[in-house]
């Protein structure tokens, strides 16, 4: 079943001479469960597509659909709904709130959805405790290593159960041992995930690797468990 | 040296260029504060000019003598004074009653004072209009005839007699109108009342019976410079009233008095007013320009170059909003500082003195130092790493904050975050909505006072000391409100700024972009709902005496509401246009 799909999305910034087509006409669908990586080099309109898929950018032509469900034309108070509900995000800079603890941040999500504070809070601890973070609840981000705070973001992006979780350059900070730590957590998510990244190393948890080069798919492999190890050895 | 000048210099044009509005909003928040203290200073000394002027025109007594009690032998042992030591010149004794006048259907209490045309040697009141006593006629004293809307040429009834107003005059014999010395035959107390002369030969019409009072007009070789008199300069056995020329004018003095404490208030709040904004714009500024210290660190600046490159900058928009205040002030001193019509003369327009220029510049430049100091000393102290990252002060945690907002609904949630974030912007917005509401309840308070005289006669007589109050009220409004108004906008588009990462967060988390306007509003109402309950408290207490009647509580409680609204719509505006933002862009240029 498709859980996301995109037809003909476009997203173009500036006119006549200076005009930029940072995501050109691209159709993609995204079934349940599979694990999504987009590479390719600076620039090339991966973050730019990330955000048209989530939601957080408006398209200039195209549509996308989530669970059956046109979003590209929804208001931004639908969509918030829609994020809240069904799309977790994790971005290259953590995004977590420097005042709140792990646990604080991590809840974040479940508060703004509505949910009672002791249920928030129940549900925050146990995913700090699935990414292993469970000793580390009640410190600040400052406290934390850059792996544990993307750690602690992926937590939070998980808190409402969403049906996809979009990343953005989730290891683009971080250090060959965290950027381990986070693929590793990816590969035992059970939620379908679109990575964007340079990241060669997202291989070995991929089922699919697309490559972009100026705003368009270049390359559109599914990968199968022996080449994904191999390419995980390789890079 | 001269390096380091010059590059101090061109870091001052450069800054004064490139940042022009906050320069404004900075140069009309320190010009309030000087040009208020600049009128404060002028209205301080309004009363003696005019009053010296009138007393040198009209020959005013050093003294006036009147016999407590209404009969011939007072009055002969009164007249005796003025073979007293020292006396160089006197008229009277003048009889005196103490009659009503009625006109335009109004009945007042009138001082009748009975004159010899020709000009007496001590106190010849001047005339203003028309002519001096007569035979038939009445000369009414300015301020009151003006009070009473009588012209030369109207007629008048003094007690019961029908009398054609000849003339006004002014003198200083007399405490301004209402304080002409007015009581019932055979007490002692005063009431309110105005001054009237008639030909001494028709006062005994007038009094129709009463028994006379009388005043002795006297001048000293050395006259008295205090207020009292010693008693026992004089050599009388009948009990007398002494009033000198220096208790008339402090007396006079008081009509204003109303005018120049509230100006003494007004200049205090619009002080702290003004460092709330200065202390919110340096601080926003000084967030902005982390990068160029860390720069100039960078490239061997000491921390004295760098507080030096900060601060000099302010100390010359201080410089400048002292002269903006002084040239505002003595603008307007005139409309302010106008004698009254008791008074002749004007207090001109003189440039300000030495020691207002110093005052007001003192204080310019305090409000500008200590709201720099602490933050140009951070930046100059700050690691150049940190400076050169460019990374915002971390915010601090408020756990308890935190925990308290987890129960609340989104927006509350949101707004209470967001102020726990930086608790001393949250601070400052109390600060701003305090003065401004304390400063907006006592001036609705002190204008809702009893606008008329109590004790003249008429209910519907005005308190001549309002109109002057209410000048100065008018303009401590507008100054109030301009500054709160940019307080509320800077303090609104500062934690726009800084909350702009938060609630990108929290809309790709689910919020709407409504809970997060709305909870940005929320974080700016939130302080200002104490500082608007303090403020009417305060204001309330500031304008009402313990002894005054009971007000109606509706204007100043319509007028903290007024406050608490008019913060909620500046502060809704940037947050719905905050809110509106795109996302991806705010999570793009947001630092790691």
């Amino acid at each position: 079943m498709t859980v996301l799909e995109a037809r003909g999305l476009t997203k173009r910034y500036g006119r006549d001479s200076a005009l930029v087509r940072a995501v050109d006409e691209i159709d993609l669908a995204v079934p349940a469960g599979q694990k999504l990586a987009v590479m390719g080099p600076s620039g090339c309109g991966k973050s730019t597509l990330l955000h048209l898929l989530g939601g957080l950018q408006e398209p200039s032509d195209g549509e996308v659909w989530l669970a059956g469900r046109r979003i590209d034309t929804l208001s931004e108070r639908a969509l918030a709904r829609l994020r809240r509900d069904t799309i977790g995000f994790v971005f290259q800079s953590f995004h977590l709130m420097d005042e709140l603890t792990a646990v604080e941040n991590v809840e974040l999500a479940a508060l703004l959805a509505g949910r009672s504070p002791r249920t928030a809070r129940r549900r925050a601890l146990h995913l700090l405790d699935q990414v292993g973070l469970a000793d580390r609840a009640g410190h600040l981000p400052a406290q934390l290593s850059g792996g544990q705070r993307q750690r602690v973001a992926v937590a939070r992006a998980l808190t409402n159960e969403p049906l996809i979780v979009l990343a953005d350059e989730p290891t683009g900070n971080l250090d060959s041992a965290a950027t381990l730590e986070v693929l590793r957590l990816f590969e035992e998510l059970d939620t379908t995930l679109i990575v964007v990244t340079h990241d060669t190393r997202i291989s070995a948890i991929a089922d699919r690797m697309i490559t972009m080069r100026d705003g368009a798919f270049a390359d559109d492999t599914r990968l199968a468990g022996a080449v994904r190890a191999v390419r995980a050895v390789q890079s | 040296m001269t390096g380091r000048l010059v590059l101090l210099g061109r870091l001052l044009v450069r800054d004064l260029r490139r940042r022009k509005v906050e320069n404004i909003l900075l140069l009309i928040a320190i010009a309030a504060a000087s040009g208020s203290l600049t009128l404060g200073i002028a209205l301080n000394g309004i009363a003696t000019q005019p009053f010296t002027e009138t007393k040198t025109a009209t020959a005013g007594p050093d003294v006036t003598v009147r016999p407590l009690e209404p009969t011939p032998a007072a009055r002969a042992a009164v007249a005796e004074l003025v073979k007293t030591p020292g006396v160089t010149g006197h008229s009277g004794p003048y009889p005196l009653a103490f009659k009503t006048m009625t006109v335009h259907g109004k009945t007042v209490h009138a001082v009748v004072e009975g004159r010899d045309r020709a000009p007496a040697p001590v106190d010849q009141p001047a005339i203003t209009d028309g002519t001096w006593v007569r035979p038939g006629g009445v000369v009414v004293e300015r301020a009151f005839a003006e009070a009473m809307g009588v012209r030369t040429g109207d007629t008048v009834r003094v007690g019961d007699r029908a009398l054609p107003v000849i003339g006004t005059a002014v003198s200083t014999a007399f405490m301004a109108y209402p304080h002409a010395g007015w009581h019932e035959p055979g007490r002692i107390e005063g009431d309110h009342g105005g001054l009237v002369w008639v030909d001494r030969g028709d006062l005994g019409a007038v009094a129709a019976g009463q028994p006379l009072s009388y005043i002795l007009n006297l001048t000293f070789a050395h006259p008295p410079t205090g207020i009292t008199f010693p008693h026992d300069v004089f050599d009388v056995d009948t009990p007398i009233n002494v009033t000198t020329w220096a208790f008339i004018k402090q007396e006079n003095g008081r009509l204003l008095a109303d005018a120049q404490y509230a100006m003494m208030i007004g200049t205090f709040l619009l002080t702290f007013l003004a460092l709330a904004g200065v202390l919110g714009i340096v601080a926003g500024r000084v967030i902005a320009q982390r990068r160029r210290v860390g720069l100039l660190k960078a490239v061997g600046a000491g921390p004295g170059i760098i507080a030096l490159s900060n601060l000099v900058e302010y100390l010359v928009i201080a410089l400048a909003g002292a002269g903006a205040g002084l040239a505002g002030g003595w603008l307007l001193a005139p409309v302010l500082t106008r004698p009254g019509a008791s008074m002749i003369g004007s207090v001109g327009v003189p440039l300000p003195t030495r020691g207002t220029v110093i005052a007001a510049t003192v204080l310019a430049l305090a409000i500008a130092g200590l709201a720099t100091l602490v933050p140009v000393i951070r930046a100059a102290t700050t690691s150049t790493i940190h400076a050169l990252a460019d990374a915002a002060a971390p915010p601090r945690r408020r756990g308890w904050r935190v925990w308290l907002s987890r129960r609340l609904p989104t927006p509350l949630l949101i707004g209470v975050r967001i102020n726990a974030r930086r608790p001393r912007r949250a601070r400052l917005v109390t600060m701003n909505t305090l003065i401004t509401t304390t400063g907006l309840v006592a001036v609705v308070t002190a204008w809702a006072h009893d606008p008329t005289l109590s004790s003249i006669g008429d209910p519907t007589i005005p308190d001549p000391r309002n109109a002057r109050l209410h000048e100065v009220l008018i303009l401590l409004v507008v100054a109030l409100g301009t500054l709160a108004l940019i307080n509320t906008a800077v303090s609104t588009w500062t934690a726009v700024l800084d909350a702009r990462q938060p609630l990108a967060v929290a809309r790709t988390l689910g919020a709407t972009p409504a809970q997060a306007a709305l909870g940005l509003a929320v974080a700016q109402l939130l302080p200002a709902l104490p500082g608007a309950a303090l403020g009417l408290w305060f204001g309330y207490r500031m304008a009402v005496d313990d002894d005054a009647p009971t007000q109606s509580y509706f204007p100043m409680i319509a007028t903290t509401v007024g406050v608490v609204l008019a913060v909620a719509v500046l502060t809704a505006v940037p947050a719905l246009l905050a809110a509106r933002r795109p996302v991806a862009e705010t999570l793009r240029s947001a630092p790691t």
